[in-house]
């Protein structure tokens, strides 16, 4: 196995990756209104969420090729639960300190307790969540790794398809450095709704249908 | 409080008023006949006299009386009815229906509307190609005018164009202005950054999906246009949740607040736009000198685009789409158009000038053959009994 394969082709499909991936991170940093340091702890927690994800994918392509990640009624399914979990992940944290909007402000009651104390746990388990995700990239990738016949091999092409991708969300945690930082709040905070209930929807028709 | 005189030198002033109208008279003239005189039949030269004495009258009059935004409203919802009634005859005389096939679809037949910029940016650059199943450059509405067209708006009036030129932002901008006080008196400011939210999400979703997500689920003037058929239980709810959003925000919300909702709180372009807003040379400023603190700009501004805030820095916010209804409310005539660079607070006719010339002139070359066309169809409704 080439392995420098599995980077060239995380950079050359990683704006999509980033596509997919930005509806979940970048609402978060601009909800979150911290400086570009604690940004890029955030997009790390991020990317080591994928990272986690990314590895559960290679153990599973190595050990049962492709056949398990087809698409496949079943695995349809898994998919559309773990989108479900996304969107209430992502709608729950809009409303959190939305003290803007009068739900937010309810929400505050029942969220603020566990979200204020580990504000890490939103970009951690929104990046798990984000990377169990098919999407076009990562179904090259997992044909790429599965054809590979060794565990190890699959799991290491996976990290190094992440390390491709990565480079893309570098520019992430900068969002920090703009003004209008209370403006900015408002928007990522809205943003997170509005892609919690597109994932919400994503997620229930794939169950369904 | 006792409304102050007017500020600008054209108005009760008939001679001034009338030489100031001569080269937009001249305009009027060029953009609805296209260069092209033929009054053939009689029906043409009817249709044509009607949309010129209209467009004359109106800008006469917002010169004359010193009243910008209750003309400019009128040429406004005209256009975006005009423009749906012969979309929409057009549509089906084409195609028999307002509903697109995949077959339109897939010979991208689909005409292309100036919100879909938002979607194709980010795809285009990415993938080097346009996810839009409409035409380059052939056929109505092609895909190259509109981005000419939406960059020219953009450096010419900013997000003006919102409020002089958008052939959809006449439908909430004429049910805001139903009756005289709102029911909902108070609009949560935090709304206006939607859009931005909006804007973001469906820019990333549309390059993950390589399709127009807002297009596909969201505008609401899909309701006036065009839609897919319904052929699957998933285009059925497509439908259902476009149908609403156009009865929620361009309807039943902007009466009941007197404000236009769907294009304050929902519509990306406008999000786009407002950045525009930034590099483009006209603006209003508000006299800090003259403002009473009233804050009947704030209550009257159909945006959302004035605050506390706006008022203390003495000019709205960036998401002003510079409709002048602020300007005919001031009692004290504190707000005035503004150009950027020049003195603040002086010379204010010249820079009401230099901003209505533009943008009556948008409004003019949208509204103009589609007014023609839109009473030419009427008058066959009322002779013959149909449209088509």
């Amino acid at each position: 196995m080439n392995f420098p394969e599995g980077i060239l082709l995380g950079l050359s499909t990683g704006a999509i990756c980033l596509a997919y991936c930005g509806p979940v991170i970048i609402p978060y940093l601009l909800g979150e209104n911290k400086n570009v340091h604690t940004n890029f702890v955030y997009v790390s927690l991020f990317l080591s969420g994928r990272l986690l994800a990314y590895m559960i994918i290679g153990l599973i392509a190595g050990i049962a090729g492709t056949l398990f990640l087809q698409p496949s009624g079943f695995n349809i399914k898994l998919i559309g639960v773990s989108y479900v979990f996304l969107s209430i992940l992502l709608i729950v944290y809009g409303f959190h300190r939305f003290k803007e909007v009068c739900l937010g402000k309810t929400q505050i009651k029942v969220t603020s307790g566990y979200f204020k104390n580990r504000p890490y746990v939103a970009p951690l388990i929104g990046g798990i969540l984000t990377g169990l995700n098919i999407c076009p990239p990562l179904i090259l990738a997992v044909t790429k790794a599965a054809s590979t016949h060794d565990i190890a091999g699959s799991i290491l092409f996976f990290v190094m398809f992440f390390i491709g991708t990565s480079l893309y969300f570098i520019p992430l945690p900068f969002i920090g450095i703009f003004k209008r930082q209370h403006v900015l709040r408002i928007i990522g905070k809205f943003a997170a709704i509005f892609a919690g209930l597109i994932y919400l929807y994503k997620g229930l028709f794939m169950i369904i249908n | 409080m006792m409304k102050q005189p007017s500020v600008y030198s054209t108005t009760g002033n008939l001679v001034k008023t009338l030489l100031l109208m001569i080269p937009m008279v001249l305009l009027v003239f060029v953009f609805i006949t296209r260069g092209n005189t033929d009054f053939s039949s009689p029906l043409k030269l009817v249709s044509f006299l009607i949309t010129f004495v209209f467009f004359s009258g109106l800008f006469f009059m917002i010169l004359y009386t010193g009243k910008t935004n209750r003309y400019r409203a009128i040429g406004f919802i005209v256009l975006a009815s005009f423009f749906a009634l012969t979309f929409i005859v057009n549509l089906i005389t084409m195609r028999g229906s307002m509903s697109f096939s995949n077959n339109n679809f897939l010979s991208c037949e689909i005409p292309f509307c100036h919100i879909v910029t938002t979607m194709i940016i980010i795809p285009a650059a990415i993938t080097k190609t346009i996810i839009f199943p409409g035409s380059i450059l052939n056929g109505f509405a092609s895909i190259a005018s509109m981005l000419v067209i939406v960059i020219g708006i953009s450096i010419s009036i900013g997000r003006g164009f919102c409020s002089w030129g958008c052939f959809y932002g006449g439908w909430d901008d004429g049910f805001s202005s139903i009756g005289k006080k709102p029911v909902i008196r108070k609009v949560n400011p935090a709304f206006k950054w939607m859009p931005f939210a909006i804007l973001l999400i469906i820019a990333l979703a549309s390059a993950a999906t390589l399709s127009p997500v807002y297009c596909d689920w969201l505008c609401p003037f899909k309701s006036v246009t065009e839609f897919q058929k319904v052929t699957s239980m998933e285009i059925f709810f497509k439908t259902v949740v476009f149908i609403s959003l156009f009865a929620g925000l361009v309807v039943v919300l902007p009466f009941l607040t007197k404000k236009r909702i769907q294009c304050s709180t929902f519509c990306p372009m406008g999000a786009l736009l407002s950045f525009t807003n930034k590099i483009n040379i006209f603006g209003l400023r508000i006299d800090k000198d003259k403002c009473t603190n009233c804050k009947l700009c704030a209550k009257t501004c159909p945006t959302l685009s004035i605050d506390s805030n706006d008022i203390e820095k003495g000019r709205p916010s960036f998401t002003c789409t510079k409709c002048g209804k602020c300007i005919d409310k001031c009692p004290k005539n504190a707000i005035h158009y503004h150009v950027k660079g020049t003195p603040e607070n002086k010379n204010h006719t010249l820079n009401r000038m230099l901003f209505l010339f533009p943008s009556f002139t948008l409004l003019v070359i949208f509204t103009g053959g589609t007014m023609q066309q839109g009473i030419m169809l009427l008058v066959k409704l009322f002779t013959t009994g149909s449209f088509i």
